[in-house]
């Protein structure tokens, strides 16, 4: 890879971390300033959960979502990061296909409140899915030629 | 930012519809309540129909008559569904008469029948007598019961509803929109821990 190739693979990569770091942060926000039984009947409205689990989803998503949100903006172990972030992004686009195809009337919750789940909730999350996934990659390409270098 | 916004738009909206707007026979309870549950419906889509067989009824027995919340149901007839809006005006009409209960009951309960065939006099006033449903029937080609369907969905416009069903549970000022058929026994979690409060 030449210089210029490798100085925007590593801009892209900062770019994407932040991005999505910051998706994260905020999208944790908009549930943390809601009462979590708000939160509860977004998740129960997928109606795919017993209660029991619904209460813990409610509970522990938003936190969840903070500390992967600034895990990625400080880059520590960022292979890991990013691979939590593409899988909770996949869990999520699954989810919501799933809904979405069964023609379910429900929020999306994605951001909280006030954000019904539609074709553009659909394309929205796809899109930070593919960001994530392109961040994965780049994440572990760029700790392989680290270690390439090292030896 | 843009969902803040909508959100913030939401709470403001909701805020400016005040509980004196609710059309006759259609609130449940006393508006001096401490809560005032709101509730944007349409007859013709299914979690509408879910929310009020399985949550309004008990919330309004166990809540909006003891006088802990004040219930408001309000028409959102959607554009997409052909008979929502005549079936609104059948259900306000009902409520003039004070049955807006049972008529509401009766059009959810068979609301796929009626959504295929659009025979919805028959269905939505089986529960009234000859002469109620005949009251019904001549007011519900009433303008004034069509102007005041228009009205709510004038004030859904505004708060901004973009699905049905959606609450609008209002404790102290506070706004909490609720949307989907939300589950009686979480939304009742809810309201006792807004009422211990």
């Amino acid at each position: 890879m030449s210089f210029s190739q490798s100085k925007t693979a590593r801009w892209s990569l900062i770019a994407l971390r932040v991005g999505l770091g910051l998706m994260f942060v905020y999208a944790a926000w908009t549930k943390l300033t809601m009462p979590w039984i708000q939160v509860a009947m977004i998740v129960e409205g997928y109606q795919l959960l017993p209660a029991w689990a619904v209460e813990l989803v409610a509970k522990t998503l938003p936190p969840a979502e903070l500390v992967l949100g600034l895990w990625l903006i400080v880059g520590k172990w960022l292979p890991l990061a990013a691979s939590a972030s593409s899988a909770i992004l996949l869990v999520f686009m699954v989810v919501l296909v799933r809904s979405f195809a069964k023609g379910m009337q429900i929020e999306c919750g994605c951001f909280g409140a006030g954000d019904p789940l539609s074709a553009y909730t659909l394309a929205r999350d796809g899109a930070f899915l593919a960001a994530s996934l392109l961040m994965t990659w780049l994440a572990f390409r760029q700790r392989a030629q680290r270690l390439a270098r090292n030896n | 930012m843009r969902r803040s916004l909508f959100h913030a738009a939401l709470v403001l909206g909701a805020a400016l519809s005040p509980a004196a707007a609710a059309g006759p026979g259609k609130a449940v309870g006393v508006p001096t309540a401490p809560i005032m549950v709101e509730v944007y419906s349409d007859y013709q889509c299914p979690a509408c129909r879910v929310l009020f067989e399985q949550t309004l009824r008990p919330l309004a027995s166990d809540y909006a008559r003891p006088g802990k919340v004040y219930l408001i149901h309000r028409e959102f007839p959607l554009t997409g569904h052909q008979y929502s809006r005549p079936a609104a005006n059948l259900a306000t009409a009902a409520a003039r008469i004070g049955r807006y209960e049972q008529v509401a009951g009766a059009l959810y309960a068979s609301q796929e029948a009626w959504s295929a065939t659009g025979k919805l006099e028959e269905s939505a006033l089986r529960a009234l007598t000859a002469a109620e449903a005949a009251k019904v029937r001549q007011l519900a080609r009433d303008p004034s019961v069509a102007a005041e369907v228009e009205k709510d969905v004038a004030l859904g416009t505004k708060v901004p509803i973009r699905q049905t069903p959606t609450i609008i549970l209002t404790h102290r000022l506070k706004q909490y929109p609720l949307t989907g058929s939300v589950s009686y026994p979480l939304l009742r979690r809810f309201i006792d821990e807004l009422l211990a409060k």
